[in-house]
């Protein structure tokens, strides 16, 4: 009788653990579309949320056949793959600047190109950006949420302290990386703080350092005779790392250890006063403000200083991406969501009404109210979206003006090196911990097997296919 | 399990019988779980390993391919040697620490449940919040913990992880506050195992707690701490977590390890084939250690007999 008992119970149990897999549910009105909307804000971010409610409020009378469902996502690498694989994304997502070219070459993204020639979005795009949303066909599979470009970020309150300040209050902030060197030290001696933050604990560091490096004249990557040559073992390179070096041992001015310093933790050192000056960019004034509580009249955005080879400034574009498996509806759908937010480089009164309510939610948020970097290129777009900022307007332009005339002028502006860059960037990060964590570092040798690695990696997965 | 078939099928029938058809259903959950999740898997990654592919959608047939390009990476000796070090550090640091903490437990009267845990608790810790505690105790400046401690007693502040001559070191250390209880334990267990009779016996006979540590407690737990050292250098030989939240592999290089080329092969740049194959290139160093290590330790064994 045990026995049975017992043959029973296993019996039961392997059922209900092979059944609890099957059972999934079924959408069932197959006329509706089902909108996921990955780009749904977190749940901490209530003011958000309430926007994001209005829009769908909106949204629906527009498109009544659309569901629309709230599915917050934060793109994340260890949780990307599983969603895509097993066609779980949402419709639409964001995703950061680095990943477009990685998410199409994996298949995992859907071609909108169609999509966006319908709607006549497509001649409307900034074309560096839509150089970064493209495959190598010219299909495009995203769409910018905004565009990037690297200036350098100050914390004005330690200007201020440091006596760095003109008359009128404005922070004297330094046009070439020399003077950069000395106000940072002028920093560290008055205030006892940071006077710069250099990045060097991920490819972030290699991604600023490109910046830095371009000023002083280098050029990493070369095509020869439709081959691709790295170019790092160079004058130019050398002098950069140099510059960083002294920034570490002769000036003394990074934070404690570049080494562990990120994307974000140089945020954190702007926004809570443990350093005054950072490569930031435009889309990311939210980080020292909204995030570490940074008053906006203590932040400013200027040019990134300019070196001995010229003035750049390292451009990008954040994108909007869509699920592989979203159906040409559901496109549209979100396409049409993004148009309701103001993210759509058409002038309907949904888009000046989604312009708006985003000024104003990060006006009340303690965001900076400044111009976007375009990502859309319509004149009268953004047009109506420069005046409404400027309605909304929290900060004094002057600590951001310089900013934008430098990266209007002329050659300024550059995309990340073309090819393998976040391999690049990982070899340049190697570089800039060797000389930040050992004083007597050898840049040449350093320099020399950087360049005989990237080279290999280039002929590995450029050059050979 | 084993305990398990013969208790049912022993009230039905008094026998086992390899056909006894509850013992084998009792298995099935378990077989099928283990096909399922760890052989399939296994096969399943080296399948990987010689295809390219889309995401883990498989593309074409490479052959080796995948290995060329993952060994030819500048940061592939750079891991294997890496790898090699934090073992060996985790044997100088960390082997003996376990045993010494056993004996020493062992020898008390008073208070010994109270060791037991308090060895134990950096267990209980998770493992991230672990990491990142000792980030914070190695922090570099001013604020560190450590540096804090230093300064009191008038020294200056040190870069502690960012020194690529103690990166491995102290990472291993972490490794070893974290873990080593645990086998604290085992072998206290195996302490207690001993009779005590021997102890009795020697104590009779005049010897010291020396003599009976190097005479009697040695020899008893060899077998245990042989079997623990080989376990040990498989946990080593797969460290991930640790390199990559408190360096991230760096400075320059200096603690990445080959467990952390598999993650950025696979999560940073969906690129699983050459995950796969880095896996099977640490699985088989693994074979090759465990395999050399049972080869010694059979003809120590013959030698000894």
């Amino acid at each position: 009788m045990k026995r049975v008992v017992s043959l029973v119970a296993l019996l039961l149990l392997l059922v209900g653990t092979l059944s609890a897999g099957g059972a999934g549910e079924q959408s069932a009105q197959k006329e509706m579309v089902v909108l996921k909307l990955g780009i749904w804000p977190e749940e901490t971010m209530t003011g958000d949320i309430e926007l994001h409610k209005e829009y769908v409020k909106r949204f629906q009378q527009k498109y009544p056949n659309v569901k629309v469902v709230p599915q917050h996502y934060k793109y994340s690498v260890d949780t990307f793959v599983p969603l895509a694989e097993s066609g779980q994304l949402p419709t639409i997502f964001e995703t950061w600047f680095t990943e477009p070219q990685k998410l199409i070459a994996g298949g995992f993204v859907k071609d909108v190109t169609d999509e966006l020639v319908q709607l006549g979005w497509i001649d409307k795009m900034n074309p560096s950006v839509r150089q970064l949303l493209s495959d190598e066909n010219g299909r495009v599979y995203g769409v910018p949420r905004d565009a990037y470009a690297l200036g350098l970020m100050l914390n004005v309150a330690l200007f201020r302290e440091a006596g760095l300040v003109d008359a009128n209050g404005l922070p004297k902030y330094p046009k070439t990386w020399q003077e950069l060197a000395e106000t940072a030290k002028i920093i560290k001696e008055k205030t006892g703080q940071a006077g710069m933050v250099i990045l060097a604990k991920d490819n972030a560091g290699g991604w600023h350092f490109t910046n830095i490096a371009w000023s002083f004249g280098a050029r990493f990557e070369v095509q020869k005779d439709g081959k691709w040559i790295a170019q790092i073992d160079t004058p130019e390179v050398k002098a950069a790392l140099q510059f960083v070096r002294d920034l570490k041992w002769k000036y003394d001015v990074l934070t404690p250890d570049p080494t562990s310093e990120d994307w974000g933790t140089g945020f954190r050192g702007i926004g809570t006063g443990t350093a005054a000056m950072y490569l930031a960019a435009q889309d990311a004034v939210n980080q020292p403000t909204m995030t570490y509580g940074l008053p906006v009249e203590d932040l400013a955005l200027v040019p990134v200083p300019a070196g001995p080879g010229g003035q750049y400034s390292l451009m990008g574009g954040t994108p909007y991406m869509f699920a592989a498996n979203a159906t040409k509806d559901e496109v549209l759908a979100a396409l049409g969501y993004l148009e309701i937010m103001g993210k759509a480089p058409v002038l309907t009164d949904d888009v000046i009404e989604g312009l708006r309510a985003d000024a104003a939610n990060r006006k009340a948020n303690g965001v900076p109210v400044i111009p976007t970097f375009p990502a859309w290129t319509d004149p009268e777009y953004l047009k109506v979206q420069d005046e409404i900022l400027a309605e909304y307007r929290n900060v004094d332009m002057r600590l951001y003006q310089d900013y934008y005339d430098v990266i209007k002028k002329p050659g300024v502006l550059r995309p990340e090196e073309p090819m393998l860059a976040q391999d690049l960037y990982a070899e340049l990060t190697k570089l800039l911990q060797a000389v930040l964590t050992d004083e007597n570092a050898d840049i040449d040798t350093l320099l020399a097997r950087a360049q005989k690695n990237f080279q290999s990696l280039l002929d590995a997965q450029v050059n050979n296919k | 399990m084993g305990t398990l078939q013969r208790g049912i099928s022993g009230t039905g029938r008094g026998r086992v019988s390899p056909w006894d058809a509850a013992g084998w259903l009792l298995m099935l959950p378990t077989v099928v779980l283990f096909a399922f999740f760890v052989w399939e898997p296994l096969l399943e990654s080296i399948r990987l390993s010689l295809y390219s592919a889309k995401g883990v959608r498989l593309q074409e047939f490479v052959g080796f391919k995948n290995y060329v390009d993952v060994v030819r990476h500048p940061d592939f000796w750079a891991a294997v040697r890496n790898t090699f070090l934090y073992t060996f550090w985790s044997l100088v640091i960390g082997f003996m620490v376990p045993i010494v903490m056993a004996v020493s437990i062992n020898e008390m009267f008073a208070f010994r449940s109270f060791y037991k845990i308090g060895v134990y608790l950096p267990n209980v810790v998770p493992g991230m919040a672990t990491v990142l505690l000792w980030a914070f105790l190695f922090r570099p400046g001013e604020t560190g913990a450590l540096n804090i401690l230093l300064g009191k007693l008038g020294y200056p502040p040190q870069p502690w992880l960012s020194n690529p001559q103690w990166t491995i070191p102290l990472i291993v250390a972490t490794l070893t506050w974290k873990s080593a209880g645990a086998t604290t334990l085992i072998y206290i267990a195996g302490l207690q195992g001993i009779p005590s009779e021997l102890y009795e016996a020697s104590i009779i006979d005049g010897a010291g707690i020396w003599a009976r540590v190097r005479h009697i407690t040695i020899p008893q737990i060899f077998n245990l701490a042989r079997t623990l050292l080989i376990l040990q250098i498989i946990f080593v030989f797969q460290i991930l977590y640790e390199p990559l939240v408190m360096t991230n592999g760096g400075p320059n290089n200096a603690s990445v390890s080959l467990m952390l080329l598999v993650f950025r092969y696979a999560f940073e740049k969906y690129d699983y084939p050459k995950a796969g194959a880095v896996s099977v290139i640490i699985s088989l160093i693994l074979v090759f250690l465990t395999w050399l290590y049972f080869k010694l330790v059979k003809e120590q064994d013959t030698q000894g007999a």
